[in-house]
């Protein structure tokens, strides 16, 4: 067993010091937030009321050893803006001591295997046992500073001074007896939210406090390997009012980065209507991962993705209809025979061989002059192929009876004209072969 | 020679006047022997800006995209994404399937404000996972596009080193443009042929405009097509008169 030990100090006097951050900094608490984004590196979490501590034994070979698992730990507690004293330790108490004794990266300890942590809980204060006061004051009265002072006596003696209890702790402290963890369940449904420190006024600037729900959430669908589809945000105003952002993804989502860049394109684009108190982020539905292997020099599933993610975002921004595919639809009236499609279209059967159709379809048809029988249209329009007779829709109201021809006007652009053969009839243009 | 002259000579990004530019990047062959012969690299430009400038608002029918339709069956026919961005007409389908288009590889952008046509197009130039972006942005612009963005897109382009098609109006032909290639389109009387005039290449002045045969919806066009009309009218009107 090695523990990983988050201590968060409840203080943030440091934090002062970035007046424009601290405005968005939630509280630094440990929260079950906090415990969701820990599941992106093992399944095994333990929340304490001032520190988080992570079973990692099972996980160095996944991301590449101890140090590499540190570096990723460091780097997602920077992107979400949160200071944690780290420790490693094969005891979970002695993980969490070790934690508190720290104070700066520069002083984190690191014991990969028990000898090691041994040696390094000689060294800390027992000030970071957080000893009941009348306890600490007897260990201080004996002139005992470090663990290493204590353990230098005999323990049965100890034992009988200072109570079971604070030898119990030792004991496990040290490895002597197991030390049961209760483990934090991770909840069924996603959703967590966190309080802004202050009111927040402009929409980007909740990205910031929304990084660390992001964090949280890809932490959740880490273990269960799933990937989302939507996600709701939802900022809170107090008073019972909330502003809801939907996010929709086209094609099941799991980076966080992904999610946080479609995020930053709604609300660069939103308005509050109210400062905003707390943020909450939610998610309905999770499914199964795709797992895709990677190709090793086409590059192709990165092209994909980084498609994927550009539609997302352009949807994210300038609305999910504004963002189309194009799809073939069995019809023969033009204006039906083509689709915009929501997301990836399907590989399509091959249409049917018809007679040619225009690139462009002007919709709803433009009318056209007649003068001499001709169709106008700046000028006369001279007819070239035709006529191709298009009936059909007499079963649902959008009757058409139209006789179709390729036309070319005086500046030689091919027009698709259409003769209409119901009354009040006349000519339209229809379509332009660009 | 000098051998400083020399040293300087062989870096890509210098060219002699007489000789084409050598391509940033590997070109898209557009499908007409001729157009390639005469275009740096041989090809469609990829990561560079290409104007395309036609009458009518860069919103024409005489074939502009016809040009185009041969380079993009190839890239979509290998599974490469082709978006665009502002299209003047909802595009039809059927006849994109039918040049040879896969459909699940075209998305469409139907911006509805200026700004953000113009950030939408970028974001499309700068992605890496999209083959090629065709825009037509002036039509969104009232009077014309700022001076600026065309560079935006030049150099958005360059990120992400799919092809750029931009549709502008033929009056633009004398304004200055950062596209590195730009042509001008025009129909030609005879025989439904495109005639396309280069007016900027990285290479020596274009000598002659070239003419190409693009893929047409009907046969051979007759110098004197009212003709043909007068002979299909009336004989539609007789059968329609018979169905009556």
């Amino acid at each position: 067993m090695l523990w990983l030990a988050l201590y968060c100090p409840t203080s943030d006097g440091e934090t002062a010091s970035l007046p424009e951050a601290s405005a968005t900094r939630p509280t630094t608490l440990p929260t079950p937030a906090l415990a969701c984004w820990a599941g992106r590196f093992t399944p095994h979490v333990n929340l304490a009321p001032d520190a988080l501590r992570l079973e990692i034994a099972g996980s160095l070979r996944l991301f590449g050893g101890l140090p590499a698992l540190l570096d990723l730990v460091r780097e997602d507690l920077a992107a979400m803006d949160l200071s944690a004293q780290l420790a490693v330790a094969a005891t979970p108490l002695a993980a969490l001591w070790l934690a508190r004794a720290g104070s700066g990266n520069a002083n984190e300890v690191i014991c990969p295997d028990l000898p090691a942590t041994r040696a390094a809980l000689a060294a800390v204060p027992l000030a970071a046992l957080q000893l009941p006061p009348p306890l600490a004051r007897r260990l201080e009265g004996f002139g005992l500073r470090r663990i290493g002072d204590v353990l230098a006596l005999p323990r049965a003696g100890l034992g009988a001074r200072l109570g079971k209890p604070f030898l119990i702790d030792l004991a496990r402290a040290l490895g002597e007896i197991a030390d049961p963890q209760p483990w934090f369940v991770f909840p069924e449904h996603f959703e967590q939210g966190l309080e802004l420190p202050a009111p927040v006024e402009a929409a980007p600037v909740l990205l910031f406090a929304a990084r660390r729900l992001i964090a949280a959430l890809a932490g959740w669908l880490a273990p269960r390997n799933a990937a989302v589809r939507a996600i709701e945000c939802l900022i809170d105003h107090g008073h019972g009012v909330t502003t809801a952002v939907p996010l929709a993804f086209s094609a099941p989502v799991y980076a966080p980065q992904r999610i946080e860049r479609v995020l930053k394109e709604r609300l660069d684009a939103l308005t509050l209507s109210a400062p905003a108190l707390a943020l909450r982020l939610r998610v309905q539905e999770a499914e199964p991962r795709e797992d895709r292997s990677h190709a090793l020099f086409d590059g192709g599933e990165q092209r994909h993705e980084a498609l994927a993610e550009l539609m997302d975002r352009l949807a994210a921004r300038l609305g999910p209809q504004a963002v189309q595919g194009l799809a073939c639809h069995a019809d023969h009236r033009p204006e039906l025979a083509s689709r915009a499609s929501r997301g990836p279209s399907p590989r399509h059967a091959p249409a049917p061989s018809l007679p040619p159709r225009p690139l462009w379809l002007v919709e709803p048809p433009e009318a056209l002059r007649e003068s001499h029988g001709r169709p106008q249209r700046a000028g006369p329009l001279a007819l070239v192929a035709g006529p191709e007779r298009i009936e059909s829709g007499w079963w649902d109201g959008l009757d058409a009876r139209r006789d179709y021809f390729v036309a070319v006007d005086n500046e030689h652009r091919w027009l698709w004209i259409f003769r209409d053969s119901r009354p009040p009839g006349g000519w339209f243009l229809h379509g332009w072969f660009a | 020679m000098n051998s400083s002259l020399a040293l300087v000579l062989e870096r890509t990004d210098i060219r002699r006047g007489d000789a084409f530019a050598v391509a940033p990047a590997p070109t898209l062959a557009t499908g007409f022997a001729r157009l390639d012969a005469e275009l740096p690299g041989g090809g469609w430009p990829r990561g560079a800006l290409t104007e395309l400038l036609t009458e009518h608002g860069g919103i024409s029918g005489i074939g502009e995209l016809g040009l185009l339709l041969p380079a993009l069956a190839a890239l979509t026919g290998a599974g490469q994404a082709v978006v665009l961005i502002a299209p003047p007409y909802c595009a039809h389908a059927p006849a994109w399937a039918a040049a040879g288009i896969r459909l699940d590889c075209l998305r469409l952008v139907f911006p509805s404000r200026p700004r953000d046509a113009l950030w939408a197009a970028v974001e499309a130039l700068r992605c890496g996972g999209v083959a090629a972006t065709l825009l037509w942005l002036d039509a969104l612009f009232r009077a014309q596009l700022p001076a600026n963005s065309l560079r935006r897109l030049h150099v958005a382009a360059g990120e992400g080193g799919g092809g750029a098609f931009c549709f502008r109006p033929a009056r633009l032909a004398a304004a200055a443009s950062p596209a590195p290639l730009r042509l001008q389109l025009q129909a030609q009387d005879i025989g439904g042929r495109l005639q396309v005039k280069i007016l900027k290449r990285r290479g020596p002045p274009a000598r002659q405009d070239i003419l190409l045969d693009i893929a047409r919806p009907a046969g051979f066009l007759q110098s004197v097509p009212h003709a043909v009309a007068g002979a299909v009218l009336p004989d539609i009107r007789r059968r329609n008169r018979v169905a009556a």
